[in-house]
């Protein structure tokens, strides 16, 4: 079941979930583009830049949909 | 008992005094806004007065012509998003292009941002629009009048006195670099020490102009002597690159006995070494000894037979740039006696310096100006079309001073930048909002200014550390918007937390105009353009016949030939970031070898303009034409190759080809010489020639020399991809 979209309050803040779904977006792609660069793996592809932002892009959507409800 | 105080805790109260009395002074006034006039006091406050005057002079000149800007801009785009986009873009962009010169840097990036910030104050109610251009305008005068009395009044510290030093350190550091390149010519020199003179000439010579633009604004003998001083600048550059010529010109063969050849060199030696000499007492007030003049140098004939027809060539060179340093030296003997009323007659004369075009485009800089047209696109994109954008119009004013100073030097990684100023917001938010809502009147407020202001600049005294100063005092007064009716909001703080990782995102994104900012591959384009360069100066009829041309061949002959002598500084810049941690087989002084042989490859391109501009080869020698075309499709294809790819140079296969071109050469010259009568070729015309040779082996030897140094590299890493 997927998990009904929420604010989360820190502190008496209310953030949306997006912006918590792409915090934790952002920070699952530079642990990946770490591994993809430790194993020079990205060597494969021809934008890197590009592909960074298609990653934060991804995990984003998969981590919003899945995980926090976005 | 009395504790001396250091002159970083001197310098960190001057600020902080400074900006408690113009924050103070601006309440009481009750102005708007008074974090405007902090901003004044934080950016202008530097080492010594004048140079504080000087910037804040740029400062306030700036704020008028950004204000005189943005007024216009507002009035001729009345309810036109789009146009008003067009002309502001436009006037960023054409700041940018401007803060990449030489001179008045800071003038232009603060009429960019002055601009920005009372566009989009005064924009959104444009009946503001004036009254917040008079009121940025007085924040800022105010600011600089109170840095300045303070500054002044306060533990003054004049650059005059820094100046003259620098300028006893640049004439020491001359004469020791004369006497070591001298040491070289003669065989017993230290061609290490020469090198590690030759960089801190031009560190020196690059903090001398500063200086001298700092002493005239605070000292006073020096103001009104500052067209002398400006002439003996003029004229230390130009012994520095005529000494440094020199040394390039027989640095890599020491096989000549130049003492035998030239008789007069030892007594030559003496005078030049007691001129340098004496300039150094002059400038510390010894009275000199009437110039003694120099002899002719004119080689022994008869040693001259024994030479062969290169080396006859490299001693032509060698005589040649020796009497220009000659008379460089004359100069500035005459230029420091005049400036030191020893009344002696020959006050010197400036350098001549090269007119040309009077515009040249400078890529790195029009693509700072594209770059940053990108970034104010996209900011101004997002406050339209996505709702709920951080910052609204404040946006653009933030995005516009970030993204005019990383503009110039996409390499920089923005994430090294986000880190301090997060570090600022995060700073400024627990004082803002734990600290500030306790306090009661100015006197409790003043002193939290005083001690926030003197933490920072204390801990960031250091010039290293000016961005961590810049972000932490900005971010203070940004987020805590001290005004006089004080009001607390957290959106303050979440807005100003979350503008920044946006601009930073932008800037990232803008960085990759033409294509990747990784500093490796910037230098590997910058080397590209290097040798286009090379290859057009090689083959540009113009430079060639050195026929004075006109309109667009005469502008495209400039643009390439001062590529030519700003690529190696470029790239010298660049070397410090290349992270040779992420290159396997790559080394900081392997690049910085690279550099010096394209540094030298370019003194040698100079030498080549310059001998083919001065003189043509005797109508009696023309039968080595043959070979000298030879030689120049050999060079000419070499920098073709290079140019496509910088890697690809073969140093024995560049080594076999041109010494076989130039031994026939050699060889052709010297039965030419031979089959001439006696007399038939002047011996003007004989130096001019061999001056022409010398030119052509020199530029050979040079590039022979950089295709050596790129070899160890190891550059397969350099063309895999990677994330930064």
């Amino acid at each position: 079941m997927m998990p009904t979209p929420h604010e989360f309050v820190l502190g008496g803040v209310y953030m949306p979930p997006m912006l918590v779904a792409a915090f934790f977006g952002l920070l699952a792609t530079v642990g990946s583009v770490k591994l993809i660069n430790r194993f020079r793996l990205a060597n494969y592809f021809s934008h890197p830049a590009v592909v960074f932002l298609a990653l934060v892009v991804i995990y984003t959507i998969i981590i919003g949909t899945f995980f926090i409800g976005a | 008992m009395t504790m001396a105080l250091t002159t970083r805790t001197k310098e960190a109260i001057k600020t902080a005094l400074a900006m408690t009395i113009a924050v103070g002074i601006s309440l009481f006034m009750g102005w708007d806004k008074p974090m405007w006039t902090a901003f004044a006091v934080a950016f202008v406050s530097l080492a010594t007065v004048g140079q504080s005057l000087n910037k804040a002079t740029l400062r306030m000149m700036g704020t008028l012509a950004g204000a005189v800007a943005a007024l216009a801009i507002i009035g001729l785009s009345p309810q036109d998003r789009w146009l008003f986009l067009i002309l502001y873009s436009f006037w960023i962009s054409l700041c940018t292009y401007m803060m990449g010169g030489v001179k008045n840097q800071y003038f232009w990036h603060v009429a960019g941002f002055v601009c920005g910030i009372i566009c989009m104050d005064g924009g959104v109610n444009s009946e503001n629009a004036f009254q917040i251009t008079m009121l940025r305008t007085q924040q800022t005068g105010l600011g600089i009048l109170v840095y300045g009395l303070i500054s002044a009044l306060l533990w003054p510290n004049d650059s005059g006195r820094k100046f003259t030093d620098s300028v006893n350190e640049l004439t020491s550091t001359q004469h020791h670099f004369y006497r070591a390149c001298m040491a070289i010519l003669r065989g017993n020199g230290d061609p290490e020490k020469a090198e590690s003179l030759q960089l801190q000439l031009l560190q020196q010579k690059s903090s001398l102009g500063q200086l001298l633009d700092a002493a005239e604004a605070d000292t006073y003998d020096i103001r009104v002597q500052r067209q002398q001083w400006r002439d003996f600048q003029q004229q230390a550059n130009a012994l520095t690159t005529s000494m440094v010529r020199w040394l390039d010109d027989f640095g890599g063969d020491t096989a000549i006995d130049y003492d035998r050849l030239i008789p007069g060199l030892k007594s030559f030696d003496e005078i030049i070494d007691q001129r340098l000499d004496q300039v150094e007492g002059m400038l510390k007030g010894q009275a000199p000894e009437p110039l003694r003049e120099t002899a002719r140098l004119n080689p022994d004939p008869a040693a001259l037979q024994s030479l062969t027809v290169f080396q006859k060539a490299e001693l032509a060179v060698c005589l040649n740039q020796m009497e220009e340093f000659e008379s460089l030296s004359r100069s500035i003997f005459g230029t420091v006696s005049h400036l030191k009323d020893f009344g002696l007659p020959d006050a010197g004369q400036p350098a001549p310096t090269a007119s040309g075009p009077a515009f040249i485009p400078d890529l790195e800089r029009l693509m700072s100006a594209v770059r940053v047209t990108a970034t104010i696109w996209l900011a101004f994109l997002g406050i339209v079309y996505i709702e709920g954008w951080p910052g609204g119009a404040g946006f653009l004013a933030m995005a516009t001073p970030i993204g005019m100073a990383l503009a110039g030097t996409p390499q920089v990684s923005a994430r090294l930048l986000l880190a301090p100023a997060l570090t600022g917001v995060l700073f400024a938010s627990v004082i803002y909002i734990f600290i500030m809502p306790s306090l009661a009147g100015y006197a409790e407020l003043g002193l939290l200014i005083f001690l926030f202001t003197f933490f920072i600049c204390y801990r960031y005294s250091e010039p290293k550390d000016s961005l961590g100063r810049a972000f932490g005092l900005a971010m203070f007064f940004a987020i805590a918007s001290i005004s006089n009716e004080q009001s607390y909001s957290f959106l303050v703080v979440a807005n100003t937390a979350l503008m920044m990782p946006l601009v930073f995102l932008i800037v990232a994104i803008t960085a990759h105009i033409p294509s990747s900012p990784r500093p490796e591959r910037i230098f590997l384009r910058l080397m590209k353009r290097f040798f286009r360069s090379c290859d057009y100066v090689l083959s540009s009829r113009e430079i060639e016949a050195g026929k004075q041309s006109a309109g667009r061949d005469a502008r495209r002959a400039a643009f390439h030939t001062r590529e030519l002598a700003m690529l190696p500084q470029k790239m010298s810049g660049l070397v410090p970031q290349i992270d040779s941690g992420k290159l396997p087989g790559t080394t900081t002084a392997q690049l910085n070898s690279i550099v010096t042989s394209l540094q030298s490859l370019s003194e040698r391109m100079q030498t080549l303009i310059e001998a083919n501009s001065q003189i043509q080869a005797p109508r009696q020698l023309r039968d080595v034409v043959p070979d000298a075309v030879d030689w120049k499709a050999s060079v000419q294809a070499a920098f073709v190759k290079l140019s496509t790819d910088p890697t690809s140079s073969d140093a024995a296969l560049y080594h076999s080809r041109l010494s076989s071109i130039m031994a026939v050469m050699e060889q052709h010259v010297q039965n030419q010489l031979n089959t001439l009568a006696e007399g038939k070729v002047s011996a003007q015309d004989g130096e001019k020639f061999y001056r022409l040779l010398g030119a052509w082996r020199g530029v050979s030897e040079a590039l022979v020399a950089f295709a050596d140094s790129t070899m160890p590299v190891k550059w397969t890493p350099w063309r895999e991809e990677r994330f930064t």
